[in-house]
């Protein structure tokens, strides 16, 4: 488990030099591109690169604090108060206790769709998020089970990297779209009197161009690859922990795996979600191997196992 | 032969921070457990006070319905004391065994009492009590799993060198009772 905690700062840690890198060179980049459409000067290159560098530092440390509020406008989740739902908070505060976790803050989606998910840079700054759903359709028992995996996501620190992949992730894509719009629509400029170098380089950001292209629905993928869905397994089993009631998930997920549309979900924030949000939407080819969850039968059967396990200790 | 002597030292030495340092880091981890049963038990401790506080308020509502049920009162207001009172973790689990029995007792006798159970200060009382009893249950079942990682990492080897060296002991559980007490109390309206 203090591993699994490593691994996920330092895969944090990757992702947000990643990011800044490739800002930095898509700055870069678009100084060779401005120089030789309108000629601009060597110079202009550095200086774009620099100005994309510093703007690639201040985008992470704002993805850094900002991010779990950015993911809870993003998924229209609004705070609720103990009074508005002293059940909910009860367990809630009981299973935190039993994590070992200071109590998180209570969010709520109104969304028929049964889903939840937590966010957070860490566990003292942890928010857990059920549309109002869940919350109509589970019983106590398999409540609870859902507020333990999710806790336990906090706890595992999984909450600070998906959270801050979302906004990184979005910030890329934002750009491949305009880098994709510049190539392709791009005004008539003034032509550089450079001759057959400026064709280079043009070459060259014709090539970087297409690549964003490219990259777009491969950076999806990394998400998922960093994501990984061996780390919903691990909060299932470490949420049994917490509940010392594995049938309470089983029994949650199988309800849950009938209707967990979320209107206010996107492809960005999807992989949060203790089961897949999209619901038809992402249905495409090569599914199970873009997929963000691991199939809900097979987690329903790894908790059966452990509560047989239990019983037979 | 100089050169001979000078690796044999830096070996030596070498063996000897090696230790040392392995030392330190298991020492470390020890005294880092211990402080993790000291919080949990502090996070056990926070929940049984919530329960103290609320007991007066809790038989003084009763008293009002039902005066005459004096022996059930009394009951729950010295095993209250018992616990407050009590110094070791094993004296406090038995109090706070005792709390739970008598607030069942209470609880079957204001079954006869319509117009308390009509009251709404008093099923928002039992609302909070029932809300602590299992926030008592989570802490003290975070505790116990401290107080087991603890006590295996001072009786196996190599920490077990240490709990003699430092003379660490081994921590008590809080245990319940009987296995009707697992759980927090059900309270039925």
């Amino acid at each position: 488990m203090y591993e699994h905690i490593a691994k996920n700062r330092a895969k944090t840690v990757l992702i947000i030099i990643g990011f800044v890198f490739f800002l930095s060179l898509i700055g870069y980049f678009l100084g060779m591109y401005f120089d030789y459409r309108y000629g601009m000067g060597a110079a202009f290159s550095v200086t774009l690169m620099i100005i994309a560098l510093v703007i690639a530092i201040f985008a992470s440390f704002g993805s850094y604090y900002f991010s779990d509020r950015i993911v809870l406008s993003m998924t229209r989740a609004k705070p609720v108060s103990r009074e508005e739902d002293p059940r909910l908070y009860y367990m809630v505060e009981g299973l935190s206790i039993a994590a070992g976790i200071p109590m998180p803050l209570i969010y709520t989606i109104q969304d028929q769709g049964m889903n939840a998910f937590a966010t957070g840079r860490n566990p003292g700054k942890g928010v857990i998020v059920f549309t109002k759903g869940l919350l109509e359709n589970l019983d106590d028992e398999e409540l609870k089970g859902v507020i333990s995996h999710e806790l336990a996501h906090i706890k595992n620190y999984d909450i600070l990297l998906g959270t801050i992949i979302v906004v990184m992730v979005g910030i890329v894509s934002i750009i491949a779209n305009i880098m994709a719009r510049l190539l392709f629509f791009g005004g008539r400029g003034r032509r550089s009197s450079k001759g057959s170098g400026g064709n280079i380089i043009m070459i060259v950001v014709l090539i970087v161009g297409v690549l964003f292209i490219i990259i777009s629905p491969v950076i999806a993928m990394v998400i998922r690859m960093a994501i990984s869905r061996n780390r919903e397994y691990l909060a299932d089993s470490t949420g049994a922990l917490i509940s010392r009631y594995p049938p309470g998930l089983a029994s949650a997920l199988k309800k849950i795996s009938s209707y967990s549309e979320v209107g206010s979900a996107s492809s960005a924030t999807a992989h949060l979600f203790i089961s897949n949000p999209l619901g038809k939407k992402s249905r495409v080819m090569f599914k199970s191997l873009f997929n963000t969850h691991p199939p809900l039968k097979e987690r329903i059967e790894r908790l059966n196992e452990m509560s047989l396990g239990i019983l037979t200790k | 032969m100089v050169v001979g002597l000078i690796v044999l030292i830096v070996v030596i030495v070498a063996v000897i921070l090696l230790i040392l340092g392995t030392g330190i880091v298991i020492y470390n981890s020890v005294i880092s457990l211990r402080n993790k049963v000291d919080n949990s038990w502090h996070q056990i401790d926070v929940q049984l006070r919530k329960r103290y506080d609320l007991i007066p308020n809790l038989v003084e509502t009763v008293k009002g319905y039902a005066a005459h049920e004096k022996e059930t009162l009394e009951k729950v207001i010295s095993a209250r004391k018992l616990g407050i009172d009590a110094k070791t973790v094993t004296d406090q689990a038995k109090a706070e065994n005792m709390i739970s029995d008598t607030l069942k007792s209470l609880f079957a006798v204001s079954e006869r009492y319509p117009n308390l159970k009509a009251d709404t200060h008093f099923s928002r009382l039992m609302e909070q009590l029932s809300g602590i009893e299992s926030n008592i249950a989570y802490a003290r079942q975070f505790y116990n799993d401290m107080v087991m990682k603890f006590n295996t990492r001072i009786q196996t080897f190599p920490g077990n060198i240490f709990a003699k060296m430092f003379s660490f002991t081994k921590k008590d559980y809080f245990e319940i009772e009987d296995t009707a007490a697992r759980g927090p109390v059900k309270v039925e309206f």
